[in-house]
């Protein structure tokens, strides 16, 4: 019954891990119109379920990197599993409740925020509420770059960074050369330039992050007894996985994608490219070097990176700002939400405990999707200017106030 | 701190890399569609005040062929990601990328 909870939360993460990154691949390309919004989540949602089925790699070490409640080789510890694994699934369970209900709130408020460092900090907080300050994994064991500081906090500041200088460059250089070029020339070209790079950014999406819902499902089977191979990952997760982080990208983070196409800087064909590209390019480079990263991180970055090659362009600092705002307190915020969702549900106990935890997430999931409703994002009005009387997403105080509601869950 | 160092020593190298293959390549890509043009007669700032010039078939090769290293550098890419996935890693040692199990 719990393991059942479990698997359905995290296939819920998973979906709103798509949705909330759709606009990581999608944003430039639907700002310029290189894609129509409908056809460039579709493509997207596609590229992402071959990309979950292409990486084959175990990922069953995912929350080896943030906390300590698996062995090297992905088993969960001994220890926890004396009470027939409950306590274990009740963390994950409240994990995944702090990531998804961050997710959901981020979303809301159309800020781009890491879907990664929502699920770890939910993780580190269900750890903290159920094994303590020792439970988790701060600082890595002096081997290599790990924990909470080299898996989260350092590559949080530092990709940005990189990615915004790399698409900075590429977006100036660009600029130099095709002054004067005849726009059928620049236009064409460019536009298939955006679709390309944008593919592969979708692409390196989904064989990073559906593994990351494929490696917690399959340690909640284990943890229940279900699984007993560390090898191998059952084909049905994998699939179910794939299917949910494809769905949600299809649905598409319309709020997400306006702020990132929109809101930051006003994008044309050839920022695009440089903008995607310089994403690519970092993702790829950090996952072969193991430099673990946040796609919104590198993808925000490079945005505001093109922008700040472009000559003449505008960069919107407040719009930056309230985005690493929101950057900085999201794994603090997860893991708060992670650590009520544990309390609660360990003072309930058992399986009763876990069905609260699941209603309580249930609620708060409903709640913010009427509140969605009004003042809706959809493909329709995704592209709208920016500084207008159009439906605006952020930090109105009518949606900063929904944030004490939710907390409230 | 030993954290820090090991970021740090990642960061460059994807900043390297980044530059490469995130810059590098969309630099290539607009110097294709600028040789495209300028082989169509097309890239005003070359000739400023004559009407568009004749064909340049030497442009137009050009262009096309800066567009093919752009997409051997995405199929590169690709490979990347597809081979990983299934236990092979690229290896540039030979210069000529090779797939190697890892």
């Amino acid at each position: 019954m719990i393991l059942a909870l479990v698997v359905i939360t995290a296939l819920a993460f998973d979906f709103t891990n798509g949705f909330h990154d759709t606009a990581n691949a999608m944003a430039t390309s639907i700002a310029t119109k290189a894609l129509r919004p409908k056809t460039a989540v579709a493509l997207s949602g596609a590229l992402n379920l071959v990309g979950a089925f292409l990486s084959v790699e175990v990922a069953l070490t995912v929350t080896n990197a943030v906390v300590k409640i698996q062995d090297k080789s992905g088993a969960p510890k001994a220890e926890l599993l004396a009470d027939g694994g409950s306590t274990l699934l009740l963390i994950i369970l409240a994990g995944l409740v702090g990531g998804i209900v961050w997710n959901l709130l981020t979303w809301l408020l159309g800020l781009p925020s890491s879907s990664s460092h929502a699920l770890f900090g939910g993780l580190v907080g269900a750890t903290l509420a159920g094994l303590g300050i020792a439970g988790v994994n701060w600082n890595g064991d002096g081997s290599k770059l790990d924990g909470v500081v080299g898996k989260v906090l350092l590559p949080a500041v530092i990709s940005p960074v990189i990615a915004g200088a790399v698409a900075a460059l590429g977006t100036w250089v660009i600029f130099k050369i095709t002054t004067g070029v005849a726009a059928r020339f620049t236009e064409q070209g460019f536009r298939w330039g955006q679709i390309g790079s944008a593919s592969l950014v979708s692409l390196a999406h989904g064989t990073n992050d559906a593994q990351k819902t494929m490696g917690v499902i399959t340690l909640a089977l284990i943890a229940s007894g279900h699984w007993s191979d560390l090898e191998n990952i059952p084909l049905w997760v994998k699939v179910s996985a794939a299917f949910a982080i494809a769905a949600g990208t299809y649905l598409g983070g319309w709020r997400i994608i306006r702020t990132l196409g929109k809101g930051i800087t006003d994008i044309n064909p050839p920022q695009g490219t440089a903008a995607q590209s310089g994403a690519a390019a970092v993702i790829l480079a950090s996952s072969h070097l193991g430099f673990a990263l946040s796609t919104t991180h590198v993808a925000t970055g490079s945005v505001i990176g093109s922008g700040l090659g472009r000559p003449g362009a505008k960069v919107r600092w407040a719009v930056a700002g309230r985005m690493a705002l929101a950057w900085l307190i999201t794994l603090p915020s997860a893991a708060l939400i992670g650590a009520l969702m544990f309390w609660v549900g360990d003072a309930v106990g058992g399986t009763a405990g876990a069905l609260v935890v699941f209603t309580l997430l249930c609620i708060a999931s409903v709640a913010m999707y009427l509140r969605s409703r009004t003042g809706k994002v959809d493909h329709e009005n995704v592209n709208d200017d920016w500084d207008g009387d159009s439906p605006s997403t952020t930090g109105t105080p009518a949606t900063t106030s929904s944030v004490p509601a939710v907390a409230a869950n | 701190m030993h954290n820090l160092g090991f970021a740090l020593d990642g960061a460059w190298q994807v900043l390297i890399a980044g530059l490469a293959l995130g810059a590098g390549l969309p630099i290539l890509f607009a110097l294709g569609i600028r040789s495209l043009a300028w082989g169509a007669g097309a890239a005003t700032v070359t000739t400023p005040t004559s009407a568009p010039a004749g064909r340049r078939p030497l442009g137009t090769a050009l262009g096309y062929a800066l567009f093919a290293v752009v997409i051997i550098g995405v199929l590169l890419g690709l490979t990347f990601i597809v081979s990983s996935g299934f236990g092979y890693k690229l290896d540039f040692s030979h210069i000529y990328p090779t797939l190697v199990a890892k």
